[in-house]
Order: structure tokens, then C-alpha cells, then sequence
């Protein structure tokens, strides 16, 4: 709820991890130079260097990008062509089964099997993760209780929503108390709403329970807001990484539309100094703060443009790197 | 709260926040890897036989366990009535067994392996802390318990059914008896289960895997019988009289001695009576399959190679399945 809340709690989270070992101070995962060849020449990571630091970070790369072969690698599935990684300082090639006890992994795709109930999967997970029989039994209920499954979790998986089964999928990963949440896709195939209430449990999860995340997603527009940090990657390389403020600062953008009178608003808003940009039907408008909007519904109301639509533009990452400076893009008739 | 109260003092306060929202850590103890196979097996060991997935999954392990045990029921009646014993340790009633273990494995493999790769469940597997390997071996050890208390536990029926009808006795031969058909069973069993999972990890339909698993067992059972068939009707042939069915007679042509090679089943059988034939512990059944006689290296050859076969197709499966 309050900021403070959250620093507080996030302070506590590695406090209160002993199995974390050196993770609290560095980066939760680091890795050098690292690669991944995959036969016939296919290249799915090249040279990529990143330090993660605790917190939820964002792992933004179109499909194909690597982030999947990034996750794998991160818990010691596949073997690194070149280079390392390392999560909270433990090697992942080397030991990965030490590794996999602190990470917690949400695979994109559907896992879960129809004729079980969610709190048998659960508790099985739990028991897969090394929890004893009983332990499982109440850390799965708690689980499922996190992520919002309340009676449900006695049905049987198969009659479940897709948000529901995001749910579970995540209750599955949480269930072994990680360090670590890797979360691959974790908004896929859920409408804006389910979008919404996953990534508010996600955010909850990271400030609250002071678990440390990375969601990898295609999207920067949709995780943007839950995150601290964000690793944009392309083609196995590292594109950018940073704070989300300083990532999304020269990237967000107004998206206007207008019934009629296209051209009439591209030319007020240029003339206010808004350096608007054509895409298609729209005009995008680089927003630096309040002003931005002040401008915009002034130009508007005194055209009497019939506007059909305003939003917070939500840049796909390839979209974000095709211009990689915003704000110089000239005005674009 | 009492994981709060386990904690030095310094960290109540901090950590109280994170308790009031409702996230408790979990702080008691971890299982290591062998632990977790172990659990795995446990968990798979039941499915096998359908305890813990709803009535439905019962049906099948209780049909086959309530057929397994009829000859040896049958055989405690006819024993009490003063009959000699009319089914035998070593290979039980073969014919029976031969149906009962495709329909069970055909049937049970499947709920094992292919429900896992159907509903893609192996990647959460793999992201725990076990190795590539432990998932099948798990599974496998899982199923190989399963089959053996199926071929087994009739075998004890059997047995204590005898003795308990029995007005003479005999406890030592009798015991001697269940001792070397247990452990044919447990061949039986290894053998059996390595070749169901193998072919049911093939694929992630449930109906292809057991359809898959049972035209493999019944085919080559068919066919090891009509190659013996054809091999009895040649030159050197039997010449027709009392031989048929006899322990070694003169008239089985080598031809019909391998034809057993072909099934698994016939292999299984042909090796159970060549201990049988070697050991003299039992009189060898009748039926179609013969003792291999001297061509028995020949059928521990195909054993070894069978398991060999099974495990090399389980262990290139799940280096695979686990990456995708």
C-alpha cells in the first residue's frame, strides 16, 4: 500500500532468506559473456553480460530473443556454449541442482496436468521441490491462497479459466519458498483484467514477500509498472539494462486518435512544441510529464477534434529499439 | 509465529511486516535429491495401481489383480478336495499372465508417462532439484514395483493357499517353490515394465501409448507362435504322436526353439523354463513354448538386449523432453 511498506519488506526479504547464502548484497543473477549455440548454427545467446539485482526486473525481448534460453540456463538445464551465469553467486553449470532449490520456475507454456485438483498438483510440486509430506500439504493451501484460489483449488485443474490456471502455475513455483521467481510470460493468453490481476500479484509478490523476480515478456508496455528494473535483450545480446525509470523515460508515449482532422492536430501539436509522430491512423506524442497532457487537451479542445481515443502508448520492445531516441525523431508527416 | 519466535532478535521486527501481509518463509527442513526420487516413486507406485486418482483409475489394477488370482484360489479348492496342486510357481498359468500383463501395462504405463508429456508437466520436474535421469528412473522403479506385486502377490496366494489346504503339508517344497517363482516374477517384472514405459514415453496420447504398448506385446506373442508353427511342419519335423508337450523331445526342431525370441512374453517364458529345466525345481509346463535347450544364451542375450533397448529409448527421451 504505502512506499514505505514496501521498502521495509523488501529490505527483509534476503534478512529473512537463510538459504539464499551471498545473494542479499550482489546481483541475484549475473552472467559473462555468455552463449549458447544450439546445433545447426543456430545462435540464441551471443556474448550476453547482465547483473540482476534484487527486486522484480523485466526480461524484455521479442520471441526468439533468448529469454527462454537465458531461463533454462539460469537453472542449469542447458549447458552454456561460452561464458558463465550464476545465481546469488552459485554456479549454474556446475550446480545446478543447488540452484534449482532456491528458484522457483513458471514455464510459459501450459504444464498442468487436467485430472488432478489444484492443491494435489500443488503439494506433489511442493514434495518435488523437497518439502516433506506435511509441509507441502500447508505451504501448497498457503500458496494457492496467495494467488487468489480460494474453494476452487478442490476442482479439478481441467475445468479451469486460463486465469486461473496462470494461477496454479504460479502456486506451483511459489510453493517451495525460492529466493527466486522466474516467471516466463506470465501474462500469456489472459485478457486485459487477468493481465491486471496477475501482474498486481506479481508486484505483490516481489515487494511483499521479498521474493526477487524476473518476468520475462515481449510486452515493456505491460510489465513496465511492476518492475524496478528491466534487461532488454535482442538476437542473445544485451540491448539495455537499467532502472525502469530511466528505461521508460524516453520511451513513453501518448497515443491520440481523432475521428476526422488527422492533419489539423499533427500541425497544432507541432506548434505546441509536442513533436507528434504519425503511425497509421494515430498520432504519437513523446510525454515528458503533466504539461504533456495539458498541451494535448488544449490543442484538442480548441480544434473541437472529434477524439476517439487517448492512451498510454504500449511499445513493443522491437518497436522501443527501432528508434532508440525518441525524443530526436522529427515530426513525421 | 513460531518462525518468527526461531528468530535472532534483530530480525523479528523486519520480518513482521512480511508475516502480517500473510507470506510466512518456510524454514524447516529440505529433502535432498534422493529423497525426492523417493517421493516421486511413492507417489508414481500409486498411480500404477490407481490409489489416489478417483474411483475410475481403481477399475483397471483391480480387474487384473482379482484375475491374477483366480487360478490360485481355484487351485486352493482343488488342492482341498485332494487334487495335486494344479498351477505352478514358475510360470503360474502363463497364458494368463501373457494377458493380464499386456492389458495392465498397456493400460498403467501410460497413466505413468504419457500424462506427464501430454500435459507438459516434465519442464516443473526438471526445475526442481533432480537430475535428468532420476524422472525415469523413478517411474521406472515405480512401475517394476507395481508389475511385481501383481505377478507376485497371486504367487502368495498360491502358496498359502496350498499349504493351508494341503492335509499333507509340504511347507519345504512348497517353499522352495514360491522362492525361485518370485524370482522369476521379478524378471518378469523388470523386463515387462522396462518395455511398457519405454514404448509409452513415445508419445503424450494416452490412447496411442496403450494401443502402441499392446499390438507390441500381442503381435509378437502372435507371431513367435506361428514362426513356431511353421518351423514344426519342416523336414526333421515333429513326427506326430504323445511328444507334444513334453519336456525335451527330440522332435522340437531348433527352428521352433527360436521362434520364442521373437516375444517378449516367449522369451520370458523360455527363460523360466530353462531355469526350470536346469534347476529341475519344476515339471515345465506345456504350451507352445518349448525349453531352448542349448540356444539359451541366445534368449539371455535378448533379455539383457530387450532392457538394454527400453532404458536407452527412456534415457534419449527424457534428455530431449526436458530442454523443450
Amino acid at each position: 500500500m504505502t512506499d514505505a511498506n514496501f521498502i521495509t519488506s523488501t529490505a527483509a526479504g534476503p534478512q529473512g532468506g537463510g538459504a539464499g547464502g551471498d545473494g542479499t548484497d550482489g546481483a541475484v543473477i549475473e552472467t559473462q559473456a555468455l552463449t549458447k549455440r544450439y546445433p545447426g548454427d543456430i545462435t540464441a545467446l551471443d556474448g550476453l553480460t547482465i547483473a540482476v539485482a534484487p527486486g522484480i526486473t523485466g526480461l524484455i525481448g521479442a520471441n526468439g530473443a533468448g529469454k527462454s534460453t537465458l531461463i533454462k540456463i539460469l537453472l542449469g538445464l542447458l549447458t552454456p556454449t561460452k561464458g558463465r551465469a550464476a545465481v546469488f553467486g552459485i554456479d549454474c553449470a556446475q550446480q545446478g541442482e543447488r540452484i534449482r532449490t532456491l528458484i522457483g520456475y513458471m514455464p510459459e507454456h501450459d504444464c498442468l496436468p487436467p485430472d488432478v485438483t489444484a492443491t494435489e498438483f500443488v503439494t506433489h510440486m511442493g514434495r518435488m521441490s523437497g518439502l516433506p509430506a506435511t509441509a507441502a500439504k500447508e505451504r501448497a493451501a498457503e500458496s494457492l491462497r496467495h494467488v487468489g484460489l480460494h474453494e476452487e483449488r478442490y476442482r479439478l485443474v481441467g475445468t479451469y479459466s486460463t486465469g486461473m490456471k496462470q494461477r496454479v502455475k504460479l502456486a506451483q513455483a511459489l510453493v517451495g519458498d525460492p529466493r527466486l521467481l522466474l516467471l516466463d510470460e506470465p501474462t500469456n493468453g489472459l485478457d486485459p483484467a487477468g493481465r491486471g490481476a496477475m501482474l498486481d500479484l506479481i508486484s505483490r509478490i516481489g515487494t511483499e514477500f521479498g521474493i526477487s523476480i524476473v518476468v520475462a515478456s515481449h510486452l515493456l508496455g505491460e510489465i513496465e509498472r511492476i518492475c524496478d528494473h528491466i534487461v532488454a535483450i535482442e538476437a542473445g545480446r544485451l540491448l539495455r539494462a537499467d532502472t525502469i525509470t530511466s528505461f521508460t523515460g524516453a520511451s513513453r508515449m501518448l497515443r491520440v486518435e481523432v475521428d476526422e482532422g488527422l492533419q489539423a492536430l499533427a500541425d497544432e501539436l507541432a506548434r505546441r512544441g509536442l513533436g507528434p509522430r504519425r503511425q497509421q491512423r494515430a498520432l504519437l506524442v513523446p510525454l515528458t510529464g503533466d504539461a504533456t497532457y495539458d498541451a494535448l487537451r488544449d490543442a484538442v479542445a480548441d480544434l473541437r477534434a472529434p477524439l476517439s481515443r487517448l492512451e498510454l502508448s504500449r511499445h513493443s520492445v522491437e518497436e522501443l529499439f527501432r528508434d532508440p531516441d525518441l525524443t530526436e525523431v522529427p515530426d513525421v508527416r | 509465529m513460531s518462525a518468527d519466535s526461531a528468530l535472532p532478535g534483530g530480525a523479528i521486527s523486519a520480518r513482521s511486516v512480511i508475516h502480517d501481509r500473510g507470506y510466512r518463509r518456510y524454514d524447516g527442513p529440505r529433502l535432498g535429491r534422493l529423497q525426492i526420487v523417493r517421493a516421486l516413486l511413492w507417489h508414481s507406485f500409486r498411480s500404477a495401481l490407481g490409489i489416489g486418482r478417483g474411483a475410475k483409475a481403481k477399475i483397471l489394477p483391480v480387474i487384473a489383480f482379482v484375475a491374477m488370482s483366480l487360478p490360485a484360489l481355484i487351485n486352493a479348492v482343488a488342492v482341498n478336495k485332494g487334487n495335486g496342486q494344479i498351477v505352478t510357481y514358475e510360470s503360474y498359468l502363463f497364458p494368463l499372465r501373457v494377458i493380464v500383463l499386456t492389458v495392465f501395462v498397456a493400460v498403467q504405463a501410460p497413466e505413468l508417462v504419457s500424462r506427464d508429456l501430454r500435459s507438459r508437466v516434465l519442464p516443473l520436474y526438471f526445475s526442481r532439484p533432480m537430475r535428468r535421469g532420476d524422472y525415469p528412473l523413478a517411474k521406472y522403479l515405480a512401475f517394476t514395483a507395481a508389475s511385481l506385486l501383481l505377478i507376485e502377490l497371486p504367487l502368495v496366494l498360491l502358496y498359502l493357499g496350498t499349504i493351508v489346504s494341503s492335509k499333507s503339508g509340504a511347507i519345504w517344497p512348497n517353499t522352495r517353490g514360491l522362492l525361485a517363482g518370485l524370482a522369476i516374477g521379478l524378471m518378469w517384472a523388470v523386463l515387462v515394465s522396462a518395455i511398457g514405459l519405454a514404448l509409452a514415453s513415445l508419445t503424450g496420447r494416452r490412447a496411442y501409448a496403450t494401443g502402441v504398448v499392446a499390438i507390441f506385446f500381442f503381435l509378437t506373442f502372435i507371431l513367435s507362435q506361428i514362426i513356431y508353427q511353421i518351423a514344426g511342419r519342416g523336414p526333421g519335423g515333429p513326427v506326430p504322436g504323445p511328444g507334444k508337450g513334453q519336456f525335451i523331445t527330440p522332435a522340437i526342431s531348433a527352428g521352433q526353439r527360436l521362434a520364442s525370441l521373437i516375444s517378449p512374453f516367449n522369451t520370458l517364458q523360455s527363460l523360466t523354463k530353462w531355469f526350470a529345466g536346469v534347476h529341475h525345481i519344476f515339471q515345465p509346463g506345456e504350451g507352445p513354448v518349448p525349453d531352448p535347450g542349448s540356444y539359451a544364451p541366445a534368449y539371455i542375450v535378448m533379455f539383457v538386449a530387450l532392457l538394454a533397448a527400453s532404458f536407452a529409448i527412456l534415457a534419449v527421451r527424457y534428455r530431449k523432453a526436458g530442454v523443450a
